[in-house]
């Protein structure tokens, strides 16, 4: 039995996306184990002395209790939990 | 005293010898250039790929059939590790230490080279989103975070003094942060933070997933039974799950197991009840680090 499948939809938050991380960040905060982290995303050509592309992504999911506070939390409805 | 400080303590604790943070040690081992890869996109290091496996998912991962044997091995090396040529941007090399009040304060009044800054800590940022200025670095590593603009905060009050950075240290001590000093790389130096359990970086991967990035003071907590009056004050204060209030007999126990000896309970006790001792002092902590 794995960790819970946590994930966020890039298309609607992120470089890609509506919303800017670093303006809303309610996940990262309603998350009691704090699961999420807020990165530059790899492989995306940036100036890395003060970057402007940020992602959240899910990384400590085996610690993910399904108490589902990021879905309700998260305004533009980015998060899923299996 | 703990394997790091027989390794690098020339005699005493790996953090109170006044090489380790020298700036010859530093141009010896290239620390700027280091620092500098380490740090312009540090919030990656979870998310890169490092042979081929990212952190994410990193519990299920570790607790996979021989392959998470493996993977643990390899990652406690490169933790660990001070040969040439380790990568900076897995932060090869970067460990630490829990240190109480007395020592931090140590080593800001006479070690740390200055100059000395007060940043944004990027664990809490990358963990919480949110921008405090607790994080104190020294040595190679002032000029380094200085021109990362996302670090700096927004008053540009950042440049510390010995007796100011003291100071800022004692109020986030007194706010419940655990006081931590980092090679960065080992053998080097250059970082004191104020932490949290588990929005550290180092104290995530070692009470989650049992990685040693961080390690326990060199002292541990006891409590005067007498002395205290079961105003549970400390309980709320330990980012450990040290402390526990015992209903039936109305005073606080401290799990000398459990226990990280940052001491930052005693900021609570107004009976003077909580002191640190050395850790070999008490049998059930001895050597556990």
């Amino acid at each position: 039995m794995g960790s819970p499948k946590v994930r966020v939809d890039y298309s609607k938050c992120g470089e890609k996306g509506k919303v800017d991380p670093r303006n809303c960040g309610k996940c990262l905060r309603a998350c009691d184990p704090a699961i999420f982290i807020m990165h530059e995303p790899v492989g995306v050509d940036q100036d890395y002395i003060d970057p402007q592309m940020w992602r959240i992504t899910p990384v400590w999911l085996s610690l993910c209790t399904r108490c589902m506070k990021c879905v309700e939390v998260c305004p533009e409805k980015a998060i899923t939990v299996d | 005293m703990c394997q790091w400080c027989m390794k690098h303590g020339a005699g005493g604790k790996w953090y109170m010898n006044a090489r380790n943070y020298s700036n010859e040690l530093a141009d010896s081992i290239q620390a700027r250039e280091y620092l500098t890869e380490q740090w312009k996109n540090f919030e990656q290091v979870y998310i890169r790929k490092v042979m081929g496996i990212s952190s994410i998912d990193l519990g299920y991962k570790l607790q996979m059939p021989i392959i998470g044997k493996v993977l643990r091995w390899q990652v406690e090396k490169m933790i660990h590790s001070d040969a040439k040529g380790r990568n900076p941007t897995r932060a090869d090399g970067h460990f630490g230490q829990v240190i109480p009040l007395e020592d931090a304060k140590a080593i800001l009044g006479n070690l740390a080279a200055e100059p000395i800054i007060e940043n944004y800590c990027m664990c809490r940022w990358m963990q919480r989103g949110i921008k405090e200025a607790c994080c104190i670095n020294f040595g190679n590593l002032s000029g380094v975070i200085e021109k990362l603009p996302r670090f700096i905060p927004k008053n540009n009050v950042y440049k510390l003094d010995r007796e100011e950075a003291i100071k800022r240290l004692e109020m986030h001590n007194r706010k419940g942060y655990v006081a931590s000093v980092w090679f960065q790389p080992v053998p080097y130096i250059n970082a004191i933070c104020s932490c949290e359990n588990p929005e550290c970086g180092g104290l995530r991967l070692r009470n989650d997933f049992g990685l040693h990035t961080i390690y326990k003071a060199e002292y541990v907590v006891q409590i005067d039974a007498e002395a205290c009056n079961g105003c549970a004050l400390c309980v709320a204060k330990c980012q450990f799950g040290a402390l526990r209030f015992i209903p039936s007999l109305k005073r606080v126990m401290v799990d000398a197991e459990k226990c990280w000896g940052c001491g930052v309970c005693r900021h609570m006790c107004r009976q003077d009840a909580l002191k640190i001792v050395p850790r070999e002092a008490v049998p059930a902590a001895r050597g556990r680090f």
